[in-house]
C-alpha cells in the first residue's frame, strides 16, 4: 500500500503548487480544513488557467449546503479524471462523511479513499491527544484493523450523540448520576457541522473495542455458529 | 352452526364457542388432576350424540367432578391459590366481542395479567411447598405453573418455565449433572457476552483498575482466576500497547477447570492471545493453570518473581461466589492472593444474596434478580443470541433453585457482603475512577437492544443494572498494607 516514495510526494509538492497558482491566499486556504465544496470551487477557476481571483471570493461566499451539493457534483465530474497523488492531496482535507462518499465515486477514487492515511488524519484530527507516539498509535491501530475501521464502526456512533461542542461533564463520584442515551437531547441540525472532538475516554473506548473484535474474528470462536 | 368445526365433523354453535372453549380446559385440568385415572369415562359414562361437543363435554365433566370430589382431600387444596384460578365455573375465559359477529374465526382471550398474578403467586406457593418439604403439594402447584406459564409471553414466560423446571427437579430429586460439559457452557458464554454489556461492563471496568495500578511499572502479571476464551485481555493489552512511553512486558496466568474432552483449551486461548500480543508488539508471556477449584491453587505453583521486578494484579469475573459452597475454601483464596502481593484484585461478581440460609428467601430473591435479567435480554437483536443467554442462565436458576451443598455452585453475595469478606481478609478497597464511569456509560450508550442499562457509582465500586435494579458490582482492592505506602 504504501507506494508513494518521497520523489513523488516532491513531484506532488510541485504539482500542486502549480495548480494552485502563485497566490498565497490560495495556498493558505487549501492548507485549513475547509469543507469539500469550498475547496473544488477554488480549484475551477484554476484548471481554466486564468486568474481566478475575483471568481475564487465569489464561490467562496456560496457556503449554502444544497447549492454546495450541486456545485460538489459538477464539479466532481470534472476532477475525476485526476491524478492519483492530487487526489490524495485533496481528499486530505476533506471531512470523514466526504471521504466516505469519495469512495463512491469510482474505482480510483474508492481505491485512494480508502487509504489508511486518509482515515488517520480524520480520526487525529477529532480526538484530544491520547498521549502515545504517532508511530505507536499508527502500528497498533493499523495492526487491529486500521483507521477507517475504527472511524465507522466505534468513532462515529460515539460521536453521534454528543452535540457539536464536546459535552463530556465529569461525573461527581458521589452521585449514582444516569448517563442515559444522550441521543435523546434535542440537538439541532447544522449544516456539516465541524466534527466533535472527541474525550480521551471516547477514544479508548473504540479503541478497545477495535480490538475485541480483531481477537474474535482470529481463527473463528470455538462453536460459535455465526 | 361454527363452519371451520362442523367440516371436521363437529356441530358447535359460534355463539356458544367461548364456553365449550371454557369447558375443554376445565376439562383438561380436571382429567390432568383425577386421582384414580379416568377409566371410567371409556368404561361407565354414558354418551349422546359425540358431534355435540358442548353436550359431550358437560357430561364428561359431571362424570369426573363426582370421581373428584370423591377423592379430594385437604392436601390437594388447591385454593391456596388465590381467586381459585383453575377449579371455578366463573368466567375465567372472556368471549371475544368478535364472536357476536358474523366472524367464523372464535378467539378465546385469557386475561393473561390476572394469569401472571396467578404465576407468581403460585411460583411462591410452590416454593413454600418445597421450603415445608409438602412435596405432593409442590408437585401438583409445579404443574400448574406449567399451564399458567404459557399463557404468559416475553421474559416472564421464559423465566416461569426455567423456575418451575429448576423447581420440578428438586421436588422429583432429578439434579442436573455437574459440572457441565464444558466446552457447551464456554459457547453459552459467548454467546452471553454478545447479547448483553454485563460481561463487556466487567471487563471493562476490571481493565481500568488494573492498568491504572500498573501505571509507571515495565514488567507486569495478571492472574485471571476466569480466563474463558480471554476476552478480558485483549483490550487491556491494546492499552498496554498504547501506553505513553510504551508498552510494559506483559505475563498472564490463566486459570480454569479442566475441560471435558481432555483438550487444553487454556493453552489454545494463550496461543490466541500470543498472537494478538504479536500484533501489537506487546511483549508476552503466558501460562494456563487447570483446577477444578480455585482452592486447589499455591502461591508457589505461580512462579511468582519478586514484586520489585513484575507488578501482580488478580482479577475474578463472576468466580469467587462458586468458592462459598465449601467451607474455608474462599478464606483459602483470599489468603493466596494475600501471598501473592498484588497491586490490585479486581473482583466482578453478581450483586444479589442467593446464599441465604432459608430455601424461600433464596427462590424469592432468584425470582426477583433473573426476571429482570432476562427482562433485560429482551431488547437484543440476534435471537440465536438471545436464546443461548437464555439458556446459560437457565443453567444457573437451576443450579441455585435445584442443587444443594457442594453442588450449589451460584453463591451469589452482594457487594455489601463481599467487602465484609475482603475487609476481614486484609484487604482495603481502591475506588475505581470516574473514567472507567465515563466508558461504561459510553459503552451501554453504543451498545444497541435496550436504553434501560444504569450505571451507578457506589462507594468507589461500579455497578450495572437494569432500570432501577443493579445486577452486578465491579469493586477493586489492595492489601491493607500497602494504602500506607505513597505512590
Amino acid at each position: 500500500m504504501r507506494t508513494k516514495s518521497s520523489i513523488t510526494e516532491k513531484r506532488i509538492e510541485e504539482h500542486s503548487f502549480l495548480c494552485l497558482s502563485s497566490s498565497k491566499t490560495i495556498k493558505n486556504r487549501v492548507h485549513q480544513h475547509t469543507p469539500c465544496s469550498t475547496v473544488f470551487a477554488m480549484k475551477r477557476p484554476i484548471s481554466r488557467d486564468g486568474d481566478g481571483n475575483g471568481d475564487l471570493l465569489k464561490m467562496k461566499k456560496v457556503k449554502v449546503d444544497g447549492d454546495a451539493n450541486a456545485e460538489e457534483n459538477c464539479v466532481l465530474r470534472g476532477m475525476r479524471y485526476f491524478d492519483d497523488n492530487v487526489l490524495f492531496e485533496v481528499l486530505k482535507h476533506v471531512d470523514a462523511r466526504t471521504l466516505a462518499m469519495a469512495s463512491c465515486v469510482n474505482k480510483q477514487w474508492h481505491k485512494t479513499a480508502q487509504d489508511e492515511r486518509l482515515w488517520e488524519l480524520i480520526c487525529t484530527k477529532q480526538w484530544a491527544n491520547t498521549g502515545c507516539g504517532e508511530e505507536q498509535l499508527r502500528s497498533v491501530v493499523l495492526a487491529l484493523g486500521g483507521f477507517r475501521r475504527l472511524h465507522s464502526l466505534y468513532l462515529r456512533p460515539l460521536s453521534k450523540p454528543y452535540s457539536s461542542s464536546s459535552s463530556s461533564s465529569s461525573s461527581s463520584p458521589t452521585s449514582s448520576s444516569v448517563w442515559g442515551p444522550i441521543s435523546q437531547a434535542a440537538v439541532a441540525p447544522r449544516p456539516k457541522p465541524l466534527p466533535p472532538r472527541l474525550g480521551k475516554d471516547a477514544v479508548h473506548l473504540s479503541l478497545s473495542l477495535l480490538s475485541i473484535r480483531f481477537y474474535e474474528k482470529m481463527s473463528n470462536f470455538n462453536n460459535r455458529t455465526r | 352452526m361454527d363452519e371451520l368445526l362442523a367440516v371436521v365433523g363437529y356441530k358447535v354453535r359460534s355463539s356458544d364457542m367461548a364456553e365449550v372453549a371454557q369447558k375443554l380446559e376445565q376439562l383438561e385440568e380436571a382429567m390432568g388432576n383425577a386421582r384414580d385415572g379416568i377409566s371410567q369415562l371409556s368404561n361407565d359414562t354414558v354418551h349422546f350424540n359425540p358431534a355435540d361437543i358442548s353436550n359431550w363435554l358437560e357430561t364428561m365433566i359431571n362424570n369426573l367432578d363426582r370421581a373428584f370430589e370423591d377423592s379430594s382431600s385437604s392436601d390437594y387444596d388447591l385454593k391456596a391459590i388465590a381467586g381459585k384460578a383453575i377449579y371455578t365455573t366463573a368466567a375465567r375465559v372472556k368471549p371475544s366481542p368478535a364472536e357476536s359477529s358474523s366472524s367464523t374465526r372464535p378467539l378465546v382471550l385469557v386475561d393473561s395479567q390476572e394469569n401472571g398474578i396467578r404465576l407468581v403467586h403460585t411460583l411462591m406457593a410452590c416454593a413454600e411447598a418445597v421450603h415445608q418439604n409438602n412435596l405432593s403439594l409442590a408437585e401438583a402447584l409445579v404443574k400448574q405453573i406449567g399451564f399458567l406459564a404459557v399463557s404468559q409471553v416475553g421474559a416472564m414466560r421464559k423465566v416461569a418455565t426455567y423456575f418451575a423446571e429448576a423447581l420440578a427437579r428438586r421436588i422429583y430429586g432429578l439434579y442436573p449433572e455437574n459440572p457441565i460439559h464444558h466446552s457447551f457452557s464456554d459457547m453459552l458464554q459467548i454467546h452471553f457476552y454478545e447479547t448483553c454489556p454485563y460481561l463487556k461492563f466487567a471487563h471493562f471496568t476490571a481493565n481500568q483498575a488494573i492498568l491504572e495500578a500498573f501505571q509507571g511499572k515495565n514488567r507486569v502479571h495478571v492472574i485471571d482466576f476466569s480466563m474463558n476464551q480471554g476476552m478480558q485481555w485483549p483490550a487491556l493489552m491494546q492499552a498496554l500497547a498504547l501506553r505513553p512511553g510504551g508498552p510494559p512486558a506483559f505475563r498472564l496466568t490463566g486459570i480454569g477447570p479442566p475441560a471435558a474432552d481432555n483438550s487444553d483449551h487454556l493453552q489454545e486461548v494463550g496461543w490466541k492471545l500470543a498472537q494478538l500480543a504479536e500484533t501489537i508488539h506487546v511483549e508476552f508471556e503466558y501460562r494456563g493453570f487447570v483446577a477444578n477449584s480455585l482452592a486447589d491453587l499455591d502461591a508457589s505453583m505461580l512462579e511468582l518473581r519478586p514484586s520489585e521486578t513484575e507488578a501482580v494484579a488478580v482479577n475474578s469475573v463472576f468466580e469467587l461466589h462458586k468458592l462459598l459452597a465449601r467451607p474455608g475454601a474462599v478464606e483459602k483464596v483470599l489468603s493466596v492472593v494475600r501471598q501473592i502481593r498484588p497491586e490490585i484484585v479486581t473482583v466482578v461478581e453478581q450483586e444479589a444474596n442467593h446464599n441465604g440460609p432459608g430455601f424461600l428467601d433464596r427462590f424469592t430473591e432468584s425470582l426477583h434478580y433473573y426476571s429482570t435479567m432476562f427482562d433485560s435480554l429482551e431488547g437484543s437483536v440476534n435471537s440465536q443470541d438471545k436464546v443461548m443467554s437464555e439458556v446459560y442462565l437457565g443453567k444457573q436458576i437451576c443450579n441455585v433453585v435445584a442443587c444443594e451443598g457442594v453442588d450449589r455452585v451460584e453463591r451469589h453475595e452482594t457487594l455489601g457482603q463481599w467487602r465484609t469478606r475482603f475487609g476481614s481478609a486484609g484487604f482495603t478497597p481502591v475506588h475505581l475512577g470516574s473514567n472507567a464511569f465515563k466508558q461504561a456509560s459510553m459503552l451501554l450508550a453504543l451498545f444497541a437492544g435496550g436504553d434501560g442499562y444504569r450505571v451507578e457509582e457506589n462507594n468507589g465500586c461500579l455497578m450495572l443494572g437494569w432500570h432501577t435494579r443493579p445486577l452486578i458490582a465491579t469493586s477493586a482492592w489492595q492489601l491493607a498494607t500497602k494504602s500506607v505506602v505513597a505512590h
